[in-house]
């Protein structure tokens, strides 16, 4: 009883005392034991001479972040990236294509057939999940594990900081972290990757802002959609000799334009949404350092390239099954896919789409490189053009743009259908295997679901506004 | 239907109604949930927090100040009161309304769980200081007492809000008032900001325009009916009697007096070096924590290395590292002064 009491007026002591000290106890405790800590190590710890290295540091910081050689060092950089890995995926792509589409597609199906499957099974297994994740794997892959790696490596080397310092300034001005410009560029090889790369922003807001305004970046799954569609519509609009002039300048210009995007959506959620998260800045610049060739190899191709590969695997098997189903079930002797192409066409007409590209993107949410061969699938299936392609429910794609352009044509595409279909590819919903990440970065149903339906409301309401001044010109 | 003009026409009206919907503070959502908001039971407990801050700050109470403090009708003010005093919470005696015990502990509750917002809302989000009262107002009324002990255990149990208010225990124990108000400083003399008032938001506005927060460091040069004159953390203030007395000032515990000018980080020059005297208190939550975890403490030295394009962020040498800080956050972090120059 008596210690009862004791402890009672012990703790209404220290209750009283809790006022006194005020707030300023923590922060003069860990003042505190940081003045000890350095009076002790400057004691005790010895520092050998550094100055050279220190200096070597310096002297790339002037010339990384001068006025003058600043940026243009940043996009020669950036250029011969993109350049790298746009031409060195080529070969390895057509590689793989070759292998997994062109022959063991086939090999498959013949050996479906002799064991006697029924053409349904082997459709859905092999016309369906086999074939969109072949088409994933070799669209996908060889981009990313030139991409990652060289990536990875700038930011071994302790470039990619600089290129954060460097940006900041803009990044500041629309409520952004100077990282984000890093996580940006990481986007356009694949916004996944871009979506977990914002771990690196340390603080809660500009992560969130980074996170959502990803998908602005154009994706590497998007950019081939991008370059045909440009070059049959954009560059067959244009004389002949301007074709690939045009065509090329149309492309970088929709990238521009998801870039002013992403700092438009970016400055309109700091001010908005996203005004009272948590917010603090730092960045720091670590020392430079030669890079670790093998090891960084090693873990981006872990890190990176398989785990996204991976994620995207996963939903794009069930997706092709989807593809193969949607085209293959009738309905009173129509198809599931062109009983909703019908219904939605008057719909997607508003907005200078058309049904075909509406459903080819519900479908092949899982990734973008599987767009346009459900497009060009679906557009025969409806037509019924026997000639080409590899039957109802098969995704393909053509070697040749003409061809590929008299099959768009023929579905009643026009030059603005190319056009929104370019600004749609734009802004549209993530892949799913991005949704996904961004849930699992977040952790927030709130935010997973902003950061789909914003990007895709801003895609309806731009075509649309496209789709009504252009009738109304021409 | 499908006319591109009647459809473009269409289409803008449906941008200027989603605009006008969403339109933040102004729209017509907001305006909407601004209505709502004044439910009875709000009212009942405003009521209570106000009759317990004119206990507090030992002025009388009447009804028209309910009824202003309320923005009610005087009628509404009386109805109000003859509730909380047939729910036991209020007694009337003649002309003077009192609290009850029970409606002493109710009000302090509410007012634990208003500080306590502000607390977190300065600390761990980015809502500014315009918006923390008002903020803190909506959501007091929608805690029950074990949330907010959650709360509080969640910001490390605060014993002040931002404004330098104490927040009650959980028991519902208030410190004895304490310090001055300004305009009762004399010429010369040292101390500490403990307290802003944060209502009227008039008056409240006028003392955030001039960048004053608790934890300033006052150095008072010139007191008279017109104006008070003072150095407060190193940047000269001009303020009116009236405006003055709005902020009461004390002694801080481990406070260090600095005779001379406050220098910023932001001040040094590329190649320049100097020693941290500390962050202001204006830095907090998060943004405070991650600086010292950077080693910006008193004592440390810290040289500025290498500026970017526009000049802000800039690169600072500490510890061994090089960290960028941008100048919102470098303005409010100050250094030693080698010359000890003063004002006088």
């Amino acid at each position: 009883m008596n210690d009862n009491i004791k402890r009672e007026s012990i703790l209404a002591v220290a209750n009283n005392l809790r006022w006194e000290v005020g707030d300023n106890l923590h922060d003069t405790l860990m003042e505190s034991i940081y003045e000890n800590a350095t009076s002790i190590a400057s004691k005790v710890v010895l520092y050998p001479d550094k100055k050279p290295a220190f200096s070597l540091d310096r002297t790339l910081d002037k010339i990384l972040t001068s006025k003058y050689l600043g940026f243009p060092i940043m996009f020669l950089i950036l250029a011969v990236v993109f350049w790298l890995t746009i031409q060195g995926a080529n070969i390895p792509s057509g590689l793989i294509a070759n292998l997994l589409v062109d022959t063991l597609h086939p090999a498959l199906k013949n050996m479906a057939n002799s064991i006697g499957f029924p053409w349904w099974l082997s459709g859905v297994l092999i016309d369906g999940a086999y074939l969109s994740m072949a088409w994933v794997i070799s669209v996908m892959l060889p981009p990313m594990a030139i991409f990652f790696p060289i990536y990875t490596l700038l930011e071994d080397f302790g470039y990619l900081p600089r290129v954060a310092f460097n940006m900041d300034p803009l990044y500041k001005k629309v409520g952004a972290h100077g990282r984000q410009a890093l996580t940006m560029a990481m986007g356009f090889g694949c916004n996944a990757a871009g979506v977990v790369a914002t771990r690196v922003i340390d603080s809660p807001r500009e992560r969130l802002i980074a996170i959502i305004t990803n998908n602005f970046s154009l994706c590497n799954g998007r950019w081939p959609t991008q370059i045909l569609i440009a070059t049959i519509f954009i560059g067959g609009a244009a004389p002949a000799y301007l074709a690939g002039i045009v065509s090329a300048a149309a492309v970088v210009f929709i990238a521009v334009l998801g870039i002013v995007f992403s700092l438009l959506v970016s400055w309109g959620l700091s001010r908005t949404l996203l005004k009272g998260e948590a917010s603090a800045f730092s960045l720091e610049l670590p020392p430079y350092r030669p890079p670790r060739i093998l090891q960084t190899l090693y873990t981006s191709l872990i890190s990176r390239t398989i785990f996204v590969l991976w994620r995207a695997i996963v939903f794009a098997v069930p997706a092709g099954m989807v593809i193969w189903l949607v085209a293959n079930i009738n309905i009173d002797g129509v198809s599931v896919a062109n009983h909703f192409i019908n219904w939605s066409n008057p719909f997607a007409f508003i907005f200078g789409l058309n049904g075909i590209i509406l459903l080819a993107y519900i479908i092949a949410i899982p990734a973008n490189e599987i767009v346009i061969p459900t497009v060009l699938m679906l557009t025969v299936a409806k037509l019924g053009m026997m000639s080409v392609g590899a039957g109802s429910g098969v995704m393909f794609e053509l070697d040749s743009v003409t061809d590929t352009a008299a099959i768009l044509q023929a579905g009643g595409w026009t030059l603005l259908t190319g056009i929104n279909l370019m600004l749609f590819s734009l802004l549209h919903n993530p892949c799913s295997t991005t949704i996904f990440t961004i849930y699992k970065e977040t952790k927030s149903v709130k935010w997973t679901v902003i950061s789909t339906l914003l990007p895709i409301a801003m895609g309806f309401t731009i075509t649309f506004f496209v789709t009504q001044i252009w009738r109304l010109i021409f | 239907m499908n006319e591109p003009l009647v459809l473009l026409i269409i289409g803008i009206i449906a941008l200027l109604i989603l605009v006008l919907v969403f339109y933040p503070h102004k729209g017509i959502l907001a305006i909407w949930k601004k209505s709502n908001y004044a439910s009875k039971k709000v009212l009942i407990e405003d009521a209570l927090k106000y009759l317990y801050n004119c206990e507090y700050n030992n002025t009388t109470c009447s009804l028209n100040g309910i009824a202003g403090n309320l923005s009610v009708s005087a009628d509404d003010a009386t109805d109000i009161i003859s509730r909380l005093e047939s729910m036991g919470l209020v007694s009337a005696k003649k002309d003077e309304l009192s609290l009850t015990s029970d409606g002493r502990s109710y009000a302090l509750r509410i007012i634990r769980v208003h500080r306590l917002w502000e607390k977190y809302l300065a600390d761990e989000t980015s809502v500014t200081e315009h918006e923390w009262h008002q903020k803190a107002e909506e959501l007091e009324h929608t805690l029950t007492p074990e949330q907010a002990d959650q709360l509080a255990a969640q910001i490390g149990n605060p014993v002040f809000d931002p404004h330098g208010d104490p927040i009650p225990s959980a028991s519902g124990d208030l410190p004895i008032k304490k310090g001055r108000l300004l305009n009762e400083m004399k010429a010369g003399e040292f101390a500490n900001i403990i307290h802003v008032e944060d209502e009227p938001n008039a008056i409240y506005s006028q003392i955030l325009a001039q960048g004053l927060y608790p934890g300033m460091q006052i150095r008072m040069m010139e007191v008279s009916d017109k104006r008070i004159k003072f150095i407060a953390n190193g940047e000269e203030c001009i303020l009116s009697p009236l405006i003055a007395k709005n902020i009461t000032v004390g002694v801080l515990k481990f406070e260090k007096q600095i005779e001379g000018k406050f220098k910023t980080l932001s001040s040094l020059k590329i190649g320049e070096e100097g020693t941290i005297l500390g962050i202001a208190k204006a830095l907090r939550g998060q943004q405070r924590r991650r600086l010292m975890d950077l080693g910006i403490v008193p004592g440390t030295k810290i040289e500025a290395e290498l500026e970017s394009l526009t000049g802000d962020p800039v690169a600072y040498r500490v510890r061994g590292t090089t960290v960028a800080l941008r100048k919102q956050q470098t303005e409010k972090i100050y250094l030693t002064n080698d010359e000890k120059n003063s004002y006088e």
